[in-house]
């Protein structure tokens, strides 16, 4: 099929480029927020919010595997455990809130219940997230020595 | 930081932003921007605009250090 002409010059391109990248964002964290209402104010179960966690993951995860196959690790983290560590703590720590609120609405008698539901959500998230994180950051540095090695493209 | 060269290059051929924008193929509003250094443009156009305008690049987009903004 015949590529149609582009209308835009390199200036509009950029800014359409921006305007696609911030909507992209908007999507996901859109997404994110829609997520953890419906599941933990609203309460609804997963297979009412099955639509939007697979949209969310199909992002994510082109996101993810678009980055690391062209290198991108992220703007200001570093592909390590430390950062990673951060990063794992910080996702546990929403999940563990956000199980303990859910747990508390639905059963507000069961307080010592509802931390430990916390406790555990966040020590899963921390273990499946740092597990994710360290896998790609290796998959990273795999891809980085690959392109370090490969000889540069003549009149590229 | 502001392209007064572009810009005085172009009068003095008697030349619009529209024509100008129209020979290197971009809207009138990235010429625009352009001359009001808002919009760095990429080292293809600079060379359009250059031939465009019958000059060299060195002429309209090398800035002497006392002249750099930061």
């Amino acid at each position: 099929m015949r590529k149609s002409k582009n209308n835009l010059d390199e200036r509009q391109e950029q800014m359409l480029l921006r305007i696609e990248h911030n909507g992209c964002w908007i999507a996901f964290w859109g997404l994110v927020a829609v997520i953890i209402i419906q599941r933990v104010v609203l309460d609804f179960d997963s297979g009412n919010i099955a639509g939007e966690l697979i949209v969310f993951m199909m992002l994510a995860l082109y996101i993810a595997v678009g980055c690391i196959r062209r290198g991108i690790w992220d703007r200001r983290l570093r592909p390590d455990t430390a950062s990673n560590r951060i990063v794992s703590l910080t996702a546990a720590l929403i999940t563990g809130i956000l199980r303990f609120a859910y747990m508390i609405k639905n059963f507000p008698h069961m307080i010592l219940n509802a931390i430990a539901a916390g406790m555990i959500a966040a020590a899963v998230a921390f273990a499946v997230c740092f597990a994710v994180l360290q896998f790609s950051a290796v998959l990273f540095r795999k891809k980085q020595a690959k392109m370090e090695e490969e000889p540069p493209e003549n009149g590229e | 930081m502001r392209n007064l060269k572009l810009k005085f290059r172009r009068i003095e051929l008697e030349m619009s932003q529209t024509k100008l924008a129209e020979k290197v193929g971009v809207t009138r509003q990235t010429i625009g921007l352009i001359e009001a250094g808002d919009f760095n443009p990429s080292l293809k156009l600079c060379i359009a605009i250059c031939k465009a305008l019958d000059t060299t690049l060195n002429d309209l987009f090398w800035e002497e250090n006392e002249n750099e903004e930061k």
